[in-house]
């Protein structure tokens, strides 16, 4: 920009050429963005509206909802600022190329007397060596430190110029070439035309979750060949899926896959300890034909890649294991156990007395702490296997609802057996849990069969006296566990009263029991396909290589001009400057003061 | 005479700039040991090897030749670490445990190494501020030999908890940087390190007195984990962080966090130190000239930079491995973007606006809050995938 350039008052245009490429709109941009991104991470992201309506109330719900705040990412004025950052450094890098190639390809050796003054190191000096002497002297200087000068004598007066780093400005290229690429394809994997699509409404995230995949509205579907997308799906065992689903907003947008996709099974390694170590599902992909197109294993940390898609292993669920239940009539004789079949996921109606079940979830194993069973310390053997438990939910005719979670393996204590159940009334809360004791042979009838009798002799009138209790208790066992000896009775009848006294908020009249099942897993999969991903790998290489060479290989110049004095031997003028390391280089430039100097006073 | 020149003139500068020729004729023996070295493991280990593992040998080959070449004190540190790490090693290989050993129990054993790192960088912090106030040298000089001996124990405990992560339960074994309490050791080792190199090169003793004391706040809260929460116990990887790329991403960043860590530290002896100048205090006799500070500020945070955009870039390309997209906007990684911005920003200031000075020493040292946010704040407030720190 010439000095004319300034002086004619700028045109519009070129003011606001002027701002897009400036420095000041770029450090600001950069500390926006970085403000902007904090919004994320203090605000968890995506979760359900209703929660974050009940955190921040309805107006202000309605608020950050416009804003974008529950995707933050995702939205149109996110990108907008990533956007005009990359549109600046654009103009930036348009502006400054051809000045830096000029000076990349330029360098002249002779340089103005006043020039060489203006460099920020500066020395002149008189030496009692002749010319050539002192330009020897000069240039093995120059070369020890790695410099290759060059030399030009013109009207009596020898040029020597010499600069190292040339190509330092490539790095400027680099970094910022970098920035504008790997933020382009950034756009490119965010989707654009289907965000924009989004916000002019001509696509419309469904919102209920229920529906079955036929009925989900065609405004909830992407393009069969959309240019990016990310969703995943959930899928049970030996079930085949061809479409995933995106997150928007609150709902969700349907994309069909161009393959479908198979899990043949799933399952979780452990370590000893119990915790989990893989989790590994087995696929298949089917072309529309129905052949094959690849089979394997889809692990944490080791996708299966097809045809620019990628498929991860994101988490797993119960896929709707079969269980079978038998139900104890609290008040009855376990006689009268009812049978019940379902899987989870389903609600299964109790007979015609209104109560209703509903099967939540299945987990195959249970290594835990026995604190969290029983709050006592269990030295040596910290932890205790209660095998499969499932969890369900019983909503009684009233409308009331409880939440049951029943473990299949008995612990024991002090000789007895005790099965584990947990209850709680409301959803949240810890459960409470009931050590139920276990007959001779196993399982909690004689338990049901004590508590029945108890109840029909106090409603008969009798006192709850120990002596009562024991009594009603040798009656149910006569029948039930002839064999029992006193002492174990003894102790049945007080972890009996003690479970009894638990069961106090019993909030259902039954207990269900876990007697067989049929596990199946559910695996969450997530289909990525982000074709800009290998662009942003090469910007990354070049935005490494950029700054490597922006920081490490800084631009040193100098320039020296030698000339004879009239008075007998020389005068030099050396003028040199760096443009990074500038401490480092005066200090360098002190020394070779002090070198020519030396020399100079020697002779 | 290319020699002479530069040796002849070191002393009475802060740190001498070197010909080509100076750096590589001194640094031929350490280029010729390290070859052996790694010829050595090529020849013995060789045939197990992977297209990985000569890549991982290649890198760490280059690296040390570089840092041993640029920092002379490299050339011994390096087996002042290998050794004693080795021994440990065969030390357990032959049979020897912590319980009848007492060279492993007191000294080489993982945990043992990291608490005698603690004693001593505390005892190093003590020293440098007492060296400060009393302005006296010879306490000084200890203060450098104790931060040494800190920092080589440190990387003498990770290395051999890394032996002993397989020790008894092979397929837990993995590289010790995968919980809080191994990266806050990795955090005050790598701290320590790069403080020593800064002041070396700049003879700049009296820094520590300021960097220092954070160290040993990192120190106290390493104990803390090990004494309150029993964070050094050994645990089995989760299956996310099963992977090659953990042993690049995480060493690399704590490459970053180090470096702005001492630059913000070095920003704020640069704000008290123009204070006490205005009042012609004590600290003003004893700290480095405002240039050098200034100059280490910048080379720390360009420095770090470079490293810190590598890690970032390396742990996107994990993410891009485990969870399917190079970026999920979890909320380790928009910080570490922030972290990012914000010295791209300092950077753009400072080179291309020119700027100078207690602005730039205020931005750098506030800087550590962005920081330590990333690194710690995240793990401690925040959720998402990066929970290997949840206390
Ligand atoms: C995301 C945006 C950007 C990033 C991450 C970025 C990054 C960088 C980095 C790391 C450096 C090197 C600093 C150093 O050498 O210490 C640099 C230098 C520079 N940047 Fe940017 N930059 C960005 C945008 C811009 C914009 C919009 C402009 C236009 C005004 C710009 C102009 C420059 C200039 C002129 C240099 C100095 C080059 C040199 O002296 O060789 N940058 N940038």
């Amino acid at each position: 920009m010439g000095i004319s350039g300034e002086m004619r008052s700028p045109s519009r245009r070129r003011l606001l050429w002027q701002f897009l490429g400036s420095m000041r709109l770029a450090v600001n941009l950069l500390v926006l963005l970085a403000v902007a991104s904090i919004i994320g991470t203090v605000l968890r992201q995506q979760e359900s509206y209703s929660s974050y309506a009940f955190r921040f109330g309805e107006f202000w719900f309605q608020v950050y909802r416009d804003l974008g705040v529950y995707n933050v990412y995702r939205t149109l004025w996110y990108m907008g600022i990533v956007g005009f950052l990359v549109f600046s450094t654009a103009t930036c890098i348009t502006r400054n190329t051809p000045r830096m190639l000029k000076e990349i390809l330029e360098f002249p050796v002779r340089q103005r007397e006043g020039a060489i003054r203006a460099q920020e190191h500066f020395l002149e000096l008189h030496s009692a060596l002749p010319v050539p002497a002192l330009q020897e002297r000069l240039l093995s200087l120059l070369r020890g430190y790695g410099y290759r000068p060059r030399t030009e004598i013109r009207d009596g007066l020898c040029y020597v110029a010499a600069r190292k780093g040339k190509f330092n400005r490539i790095g400027y290229f680099l970094t910022h070439l970098a920035i504008i690429t790997i933020c382009g394809a950034a756009l490119y994997n965010a989707d654009v035309p289907v965000r924009w699509a989004e916000w002019m409404g001509t696509l419309v995230p469904e919102t209920n979750f229920d529906l079955p995949l036929p009925k989900i509205p065609h405004s909830a579907w992407m393009p069969l060949h959309n240019l990016a997308y990310r969703g995943s799906v959930t899928l049970p065992e030996g079930d085949t899926a061809d479409v995933v689903f995106e997150s928007a907003g609150d709902g969700y947008l349907v994309q069909k896959l161009p393959f479908r996709i198979h899990l043949k099974s799933f399952h979780i390694k452990y370590y000893s300890t119990g915790m989990p170590r893989d989790f590994v599902s087995d696929v298949v992909l089917y072309g529309p034909q129905g052949q094959v197109l690849k089979s394997g294993l889809v692990r944490v940390n080791h996708p299966m890649s097809y045809d620019g898609t990628e498929i991860y292993q994101s988490s797993f669920s119960d896929g709707g294991s079969l269980l079978r239940m038998r139900s104890f009539l609290l008040g009855l004789p376990a006689m009268a156990a009812g049978k019940l079949v379902g899987k989870v996921g389903q609600t299964l109606k109790a007979g015609s007395s209104g109560y209703s079940v509903s099967l939540k979830n299945f987990k195959m194993t249970n290594v835990v702490p026995w604190s969290s069973v029983d709050g006592h310390a269990h030295p040596g053997s910290p932890v205790i296997n209660l095998g499969p438990s499932f969890i369900y939910v019983v909503h009684t005719p009233q409308g009331g609802a409880g939440e049951f979670k029943t473990y299949m393996l008995p612990i024991h204590r002090d000789g007895q057996s005790f099965y584990v159940q947990g209850f709680r009334a409301t959803r949240g809360a810890p459960y409470t849990y009931v050590a139920i004791p276990n007959g001779p042979h196993g399982g909690i009838s004689l338990f049901v069969d004590y508590l029945a009798a108890l109840q029909q002799a106090l409603n008969g009138g009798a006192n709850p006296t120990p002596a009562v209790l024991t009594q009603v208790f040798q009656q149910v066992a006569e029948v039930a566990a002839p064999t029992m000896p006193p002492e174990k009775q003894a102790l049945f009848v007080r972890d009996s009263m003690l479970a009894m006294t638990q069961m106090h908020d019993y909030p259902a009249p039954f207990i269900l029991r876990l007697s067989s099942f049929h596990h199946r897993w559910a695996a969450s999969l997530q289909v990525t396909k982000w074709p800009g991903t290998i662009v942003i790998y090469w910007g990354c290489v070049a935005l490494v290589l950029g700054i490597f060479i922006l920081f490490y290989l800084p631009q040193k110049k100098v320039w020296a001009e030698l000339r004879e004095d009239p008075e007998g031997g020389s005068r030099l003028l050396l003028g040199g400057s760096a443009d990074r390391n500038k401490l480092e280089f005066s200090r360098t430039f002190e020394f070779w003061q002090k070198n020519l100097t030396d020399a100079t006073e020697i002779h | 005479m290319a020699n002479s020149r530069a040796e002849i003139w070191a002393p009475e500068l802060p740190y001498a700039s070197r010909t080509w020729r100076d750096t590589i004729t001194r640094s031929a023996p350490w280029a010729i040991a390290l070859t052996a070295a790694t010829a050595f493991i090529v020849f013995q280990y060789g045939a197990q090897f992977g297209i990985w593992k000569y890549t991982v040998l290649i890198c760490w080959y280059l690296a040390l030749l570089v840092a041993g070449s640029l920092w002379r004190s490299i050339q011994w540190a390096v087996p002042a670490v290998v050794i004693p790490a080795l021994a440990a090693v065969w030390m357990y290989s032959a049979g020897q445990t912590p319980e009848n050993s007492w060279i492993l129990r007191y000294f080489l054993q993982g945990l043992a190494a990291v608490l005698w790192m603690g004693g001593l960088l505390l005892l190093a912090t003590a020293a440098y501020v007492l060296h400060v106030l009393m302005k006296n040298e010879t306490v000084g000089r200890w203060a450098t030999r104790l931060t040494w001996a800190g920092t080589l124990m440190g990387f003498i405990g990770l290395g051999v908890r890394w032996r002993e992560t397989y020790i008894g339960h092979p397929s837990w074994g993995h590289i010790p940087v995968s919980n809080l309490w191994e990266v806050f050791v990795l955090f005050c080792a790598s701290t320590s390190l790069f403080y020593l190199y800064y002041e070396q090169r700049y003879r700049a003793r009296a820094l520590g007195a300021f960097v220092m004391p954070l160290v040993a706040s990192a120190v106290g809260f390493l104990l803390w984990l090990t004494f309150a929460q029993h964070m050094d116990r050994i645990e089995p990887l989760i299956p996310a962080l099963q992977s090659f790329w953990m042993k690049l991403h995480v060493p690399m960043m704590f490459v970053g966090y180090a470096n702005f860590t001492v630059a913000s530290l070095v920003g704020l002896a640069y704000l008290l130190t123009k204070r006490s100048a205005v009042r012609g205090g004590t600290l003003s006799k004893m700290m480095p000239a405002p240039e050098i500070m200034d100059d280490v500020m910048y080379k720390a945070i360009a420095f770090g930079f470079l490293f810190f955009t590598t890690a970032t870039i390396l742990g996107a390309v994990w993410a891009a491995k485990a969870w399917g997209g190079f970026w999920s906007w979890d909320p380790k990684e928009t910080w570490a973007l922030i972290v990012w911005l914000n010295y791209a920003g300092y950077l753009h200031a400072r080179v291309v606006k020119g700027w100078r000075g207690t602005n730039m020493a205020w931005w750098s040292f506030m800087s550590i809050w962005v920081v330590t946010f990333c690194f710690l704040g995240v793990n401690l407030f925040l959720s998402g995938l990066h929970s290997y720190g949840k206390l």
